[in-house]
């Protein structure tokens, strides 16, 4: 016998599940659009309003202080103990082969093309990103940055573009400090525990290390600098609500800021291997 | 403003000016989460008058107040200030309208990084070339015209509700505007500060020769100050006029508004109560 056709609402019942999954992709989809929609027209009005006046060279130093001086204490720590435990493994894994003299290049080469720009760039997403976020946040939530806006002020160029120049140009420093601070953590276990003297580990760096290495490391900080503030900046200006969303607002810009620190280290890395 | 040009100077140029409009709502919509918050509002504010914004909360009155900044865009309709229309102005269009307004915010929004002198000083600084010592007296001059007299040094955070609102009322001022907008300046103030802000309200209003937008809540301080009041209900003013016609309207909606404030109409207790001017 065949089996009845069935009902318009039946059917409806049987796909919501999937009309659900699909209502729910979309909302998320379009949230994502706009949300990189306004994110780079924040980007675009902040490399507008970085070659007009009015110009904040004050803030810029002040930011520049905050934001990148006052990281050193952390990358630089960070590095310093990468490269150490990077000696140590480094060590372990090519003692059978006899391979130790190798520990100065390979901890050096790791450090300037790849760990030292990558774990600086994490460390300031986290302590960095997060603080932009939680200040600009919070003027928000407290109209200060309405109040700009009332007196004229462009919150672009009061805020946004000293935070975003202030990141951008102290990467470069704070990892350039770090593959040095790597590098001599490197050094003490090598000299320490595997026996090779200073004069052996600093050879074995200078024979491998080129002026590309440390360009190519160097280089992708920029981004990782613009990446970083700019979204922590604009997560902070985009806050509605109190204190929960700012707090929200905050761990996204951690988590986006690393998940984009990551994925565009692929491309850069790409990039720079093709120069 | 020509530097040549003296504060008196000013102050009689606007008061020979009064009456005229200055700030008109043409038809304004404004929806939020598919909610008409305004919806068709016209509304003529004329310069020198202090202008009430009273309604229940949510209705719109500090929607309508940011408007007139260009803080908030309209759907549909006109915001017309100074002559001008606003509503498709850039940011960067929008300064020289912006810098001839001021706003006080509900929180005071003083930035807390600063302290007392840095935040009063902040627009004179930017918008002005005055020398370090003309800028120390403007922010001598507004913080005694606000009852502050020296707490320059102070931080925000060390200050009362209170002092923190006359605080940026003083800053409000330090570069004279033709209007200052009043977004709720007597909530959370006990009555004693509230009845001075009221008052700083009306002075500041009568030697500067501005014209003020108050939105508030607060009956009283209505009284005080308003030239006018304009009422707004489901999205439009259901009435304009004074504060006396409005307490003796005989509109339900304001009837009814006047008594869950706590000043039933009709019952003699305005009258009873000496006027605060």
């Amino acid at each position: 016998m065949a089996q009845p056709e069935p009902s318009a609402t039946a059917i409806f019942y049987r796909n919501l599940g999937w009309l659900r999954f699909v209502d729910r992709f979309g909302r998320k989809g379009s949230q994502t659009v706009e949300y990189l929609g306004g994110l780079f027209q924040m980007i675009g009005e902040t490399i507008a309003a970085s070659v007009s006046r009015p110009f904040y060279s004050g803030e810029l130093v002040n930011e520049m202080d905050e934001l990148g001086v006052k990281s050193l204490a952390i990358t630089g720590l960070t590095a310093f103990v990468t490269g150490a435990v990077l000696a140590i493994q480094t060590a372990y894994s090519l003692e059978a082969f006899g391979g130790k003299q190798f520990i100065g290049r390979i901890v050096s080469l790791s450090l300037v093309r790849e760990l030292g720009p990558i774990l600086t760039a994490l460390m300031v997403a986290g302590r960095v990103g997060s603080g932009i976020t939680a200040e600009l946040g919070s003027m928000t939530v407290t109209e200060q940055v309405d109040a700009l806006r009332s007196m004229a002020i462009s919150p672009i160029r009061r805020l946004v573009v000293p935070r975003v120049l202030a990141v951008v140009f102290m990467m470069p420093v704070l990892t350039a400090i770090a593959d040095v601070l790597g590098i001599i953590g490197g050094l003490g276990i090598a000299v320490t525990s595997i026996g090779m003297t200073v004069q052996d580990y600093i050879t074995s760096i200078w024979q491998q290390l080129a002026i590309s290495d440390i360009f190519s490391g160097l280089g992708k900080t920029v981004f990782f600098g613009f990446e970083i503030a700019a979204i922590g900046c604009y997560n902070g200006l985009q806050v509605e609500g109190g204190a929960a969303a700012v707090g929200r607002s905050t761990t996204r810009t951690v988590v986006l800021a690393s998940i984009s620190i990551l994925v565009s280290d692929f491309f850069l890395t790409k990039l720079f291997l093709a120069f | 403003m020509s530097t040549a040009v003296s504060p008196a100077e000013v102050t009689q140029a606007r008061a020979a000016r009064r009456g005229e409009v200055i700030v008109e709502f043409k038809e304004v919509w404004k929806t939020y989460s598919g909610r008409d918050i305004l919806a068709g509002v016209n509304l003529q504010i004329r310069r020198g008058e202090v202008l009430c914004v009273l309604g229940p909360s949510g209705t719109g009155k500090s929607v309508t107040l940011r408007h007139i900044n260009g803080l908030t865009r309209p759907d549909a309709g006109d915001v017309i200030v100074f002559g001008e229309s606003i509503v498709a102005l850039s940011e960067e269009e929008l300064s020289p309208v912006r810098r001839r307004l001021a706003m006080l915010f509900q929180g005071g929004a003083l930035f807390d990084s600063m302290n007392v002198e840095d935040n009063i000083a902040f627009p004179v600084r930017e918008h002005t070339e005055k020398t370090p010592a003309e800028v120390s007296r403007i922010v001598a001059e507004t913080l005694n015209m606000v009852g502050l007299p020296g707490i320059q040094r102070k931080m925000p955070s060390e200050l009362s509700g209170g002092m923190r609102k006359r605080v940026a009322l003083a800053r409000s001022i330090s570069l004279e505007p033709e209007v200052i907008l009043y977004d709720e300046p007597t909530t959370g103030l006990d009555p004693v500060s509230s009845e001075k802000i009221a008052q700083l309200i009306v002075d500041v209003n009568h030697r500067l020769q501005t014209t003020s937008v108050v939105v508030t809540h607060d009956i009283v301080t209505a009284r005080t100050v308003s030239t006018r009041v304009a009422f707004l209900h489901q999205g439009r003013f259901q009435f304009i006029g004074t504060f006396d016609e409005a307490t003796s309207s005989s509109s339900p909606l304001l009837r009814d508004y006047f008594r869950a404030m706590g000043f039933p109409c009709g019952t003699g207790v305005f009258q009873a109560v000496p006027k605060g001017d």
